[in-house]
């Protein structure tokens, strides 16, 4: 399943943010959209979750498996979503906010054992009953990964989502992250302005003109 | 202004707690003593349980319980669910910047005023009656409706749900800034969860523990209100509130030991009801957790966007029509029924009024003023001696301070003002300027604190560090500095406590011992049978001083700092 964005122009009250930008990424693949800030990175980032601000308008195509997914509601795009911060839920413990974006079909049993093995393979075991509040800053941001990826989603879109931890830390959570989206075999869009961070896969300088990958 | 060992500042929380729990916790000892049989001042000086005897006895009790219980807990439930249902239906649409907008003009009109205009909208000879009339009812005369002052308090449940729905809309707008809803939204709505789930499982379990206590007040104030039940609850037999005032304005003065035994009963069920709420929230937390994590994404419940905007529209509406029939009748000649508008205007009744109201409005007026400046003065204080302890000794203050700045909102007021009334006489103090800008202090301190501390903690401190060095003085760069950059929350919490101190009703009666008429006291007596026009004025002009301060408080700092874009927000 590959995400497609065919010819994509975000206008903001009617001028436009960036040239069209066109690219395909491939299942298990990460595209990195690099820019200074205020470039619309971002703004890419939320058209393609399908959560553009009223105000802003899109033209183009975005395609998801084949599926045109423009007009479609944020909840049924299937993309999961990672930022800077964690957004882990504060009134849910670690297993419930893993346990949240499981799918309803899932019996008790599987969702304890999911959940297990997720945090077994991030090096968390055990860590079911912790309150979010006494994890460090890199345990909430791989189980906030970890939550992203066991909701199944078809594609992942990463915002700037190492810029927060220092920089030993960054560099495991990133390839960790990389791991995890090649073990999954979904198409990553990954937007940030440090170089760093980027993926080695393809790497697309966002300003105004007009790009292909 | 920290930092000094010996700072008066340090006095500050003291003198707080004495000005509002002194007079609590006094009056609630002065009125349990009577329950139990003890009133020196009628002659009563033995312990017995007969006024509990008495009461139990009095064939009123039973009506007057089930009034106010039912009432007092279907308006609380009711508020709390349509206040929750509008916010995550309408949170950020279209709609949503009205209700916004809308809100501080309808928490500023007074609860009796605006009872008194919703009955002139709903009553038998009201103005929705009179519309379909004669030609769709066929009415010629008012019908013989108990609409308002129905026997099962329906009327006044719907006044009550009418005010606490923007109540509680405010504060839940106050406490949704400091929730990050936007992302919440957007990660619960990426991980497929529709947007009505996304608020019952994720942000509603965050938003209700700040709710708590204001849903608390709401109970105890539904439960024991006596001015709303006055003017548009059942009369026979009152809610227990209303009885309970009654008893102690018995011409026989023995009845004031039944009041007292009233007052006690009262406070006892209160106490209980505010408990079963706070397990009842457990048990539901409790019950729901497991469904928390069921992955379920969808419900056909979400889907109600129109009845949230219509319970929305017509509390609006409701306020508005209220209003507008009070400007109308104030300017009624004569208005027949079954006429849809009045058969001639005239000033006739604002010009008989208005030199009545003048005393009225100026009492009100100057107690408003004084109790709203004595309490921010103490608030401030408080506040700024908070800034000399360490941070975690604030979070542990402010969290536990926080029931106890709520106490004199969640005990009903009838339960503690006799007390203070019997006191008051004993030390000569009953009926002064004094003592009655004390008892509206009372209750004015808790708002101004509640609209003030959030804004006032998080400023950046700074500024303030930057001025004290400049100018090298801290009390300067308090005044000139600090205050000036706060200028605009202040100011809307001084109208929040002056609109409190001007609702005040029965403070102002059980305190000025009769010397005292504010407008409140006013209108509401007028209230029983009085002329519609002559009550309409009286209710404009109860409206007229919370809302030019309220004006005065958003259009002065917009006024004095049109050119300073910084300080808008």
């Amino acid at each position: 399943m590959s995400l497609v964005l065919d010819a994509v122009e975000i206008y903001r009250n009617g001028s436009k943010l960036f040239d069209p930008v066109s690219l395909h990424v491939a299942p298990g693949r990460i595209i990195t959209l690099m820019g200074p800030s205020g470039c619309g990175k971002s703004t890419l980032l939320t058209a393609v979750c399908g959560n553009l601000d009223p105000g802003f308008s899109l033209s183009g195509t975005i395609t998801l498996g084949g599926r045109v997914i423009n007009d479609i509601a944020m909840e049924q795009r299937r993309i999961g979503i990672l930022f800077q911060d964690d957004l882990l839920f504060p009134h849910l413990n670690v297993f419930e906010n893993m346990a949240f974006g499981l799918p309803p079909r899932l019996k008790p049993e599987q969702r304890r054992q999911r959940v297990a093995s997720a945090l077994f393979m991030a090096g968390l075991e055990g860590f079911e009953k912790r309150d979010i509040a006494t994890l460090s800053g890199g345990q909430k941001a791989r189980v906030s990964l970890l939550r992203t990826l066991l909701a199944e989603p078809q594609a992942i879109l990463l915002d700037e989502p190492f810029s927060k931890l220092d920089r030993q830390l960054k560099e495991s959570m990133r390839a960790f992250v990389f791991q995890q989206i090649k073990r999954l075999a979904v198409p990553a869009l990954l937007v940030t302005h440090d170089i760093d961070d980027a993926a080695d896969d393809n790497i697309l300088e966002l300003s105004s003109g007009s790009y292909h990958a | 202004m920290a930092g000094q060992s010996r700072s008066p500042l340090q006095f500050f929380p003291y003198l707080t707690l004495a000005a509002f729990l002194v007079p609590v916790l006094l009056g609630l000892a002065g009125t349990w003593l009577p329950a139990l049989g003890y009133l020196p001042t009628i002659g009563a000086k033995s312990f017995t349980l007969q006024p509990w005897r008495d009461l139990l006895d009095h064939p009123s009790l039973p009506g007057a319980l089930s009034a106010t219980l039912v009432s007092g807990l279907s308006a609380t439930l009711l508020s709390v669910f349509i206040s929750l249902w509008i916010t995550t239906h309408l949170y950020k649409t279209a709609s949503w910047s009205y209700i916004e907008r809308a809100l501080a003009p309808l928490l500023a009109i007074p609860h009796a005023a605006f009872a008194l205009g919703l009955s002139f909208l709903v009553a038998p000879s009201g103005w929705l009656i009179r519309l379909v009339s004669p030609w769709l009812s066929g009415f010629a005369h008012p019908p013989d409706w108990s609409i308002t002052g129905d026997p099962l308090a329906i009327s006044l449940t719907i006044t009550m749900i009418f005010k606490e729905v923007p109540f509680l809309l405010l504060l839940t707008i106050a406490a949704l800034n400091q929730l990050d809803v936007r992302r919440t939204l957007w990660v619960g709505r990426s991980l497929g969860f529709q947007e009505f789930k996304v608020w019952t499982r994720l942000i509603i379990p965050q938003l209700y523990p700040m709710l708590r206590l204001p849903v608390l007040t709401v109970l105890a104030y539904s439960l024991s209100v006596v001015d709303l039940a006055l003017i548009i609850g059942p009369s026979l037999p009152p809610p227990f509130a209303v009885l309970i005032d009654r008893w102690f304005n018995d011409p026989d003065i023995s009845m004031r030991l039944v009041g007292g035994a009233g007052a006690t009963l009262l406070f006892l069920l209160i106490t209980v009801f505010i408990t079963i709420f706070l397990l009842a929230e457990r048990i539901v937390v409790m019950l729901s957790r497991p469904l928390l994590t069921n992955g379920r994404r969808r419900s056909p419940l979400g889907r109600m966007n129109q009845g949230a905007r219509l319970a929305a529209i017509t509390t609006m509406a409701a306020s508005v029509l209220s209003f507008v029939l009070l400007v109308i009748w104030s300017f009624t000649g004569s208005w027949r029924f079954p006429d849809a508008y009045p058969q001639s205007l005239s000033l006739f009744y604002w010009t008989k009024s208005l030199p009545l109201v003048a005393g009225p409005l100026a009492t009100a007026a100057l107690v408003g003023v004084l109790s709203a400046c004595i309490a921010l003065v103490l608030v401030l204080g408080c506040l700024e001696n908070e800034r000399s302890l360490p941070q975690s000794r604030i979070d542990a203050l402010s969290r536990g301070s926080i029931w106890v700045i709520y106490l004199p909102l969640l005990i009903p007021q009838i339960g503690f003002l006799f007390g203070i009334q019997t006191i008051l006489v004993r030390l000569h103090l009953e009926g002064s300027w004094f003592s009655l800008v004390w008892i509206h202090l009372v209750f004015v301190l808790p708002y101004i604190f509640l609209t003030l501390a959030a804004t006032y903690r998080t400023y950046d401190q700074r500024y303030a560090q930057v001025a004290a060095i400049l100018s090298g003085s801290p009390l300067r760069s308090f005044f000139r500095v600090k205050l000036v950059m706060l200028a605009k929350p202040i100011l809307f919490s001084l109208a929040v406590g002056f609109a409190v101190s001007i609702a005040q009703y029965l403070p102002t009666l059980y305190v000025g011992a009769g010397r005292f008429s504010t407008i409140t006291t006013e209108t509401v007596s007028l209230a029983g049978g009085s002329d519609r026009r002559v009550i309409a004025v009286y209710a404009l002009c109860q409206f007229l001083l919370p809302f030019l301060v309220y004006a005065l408080a958003i259009g002065l700092p917009a006024l004095l700092f049109r050119n300073r874009q910084l300080m808008k927000n």
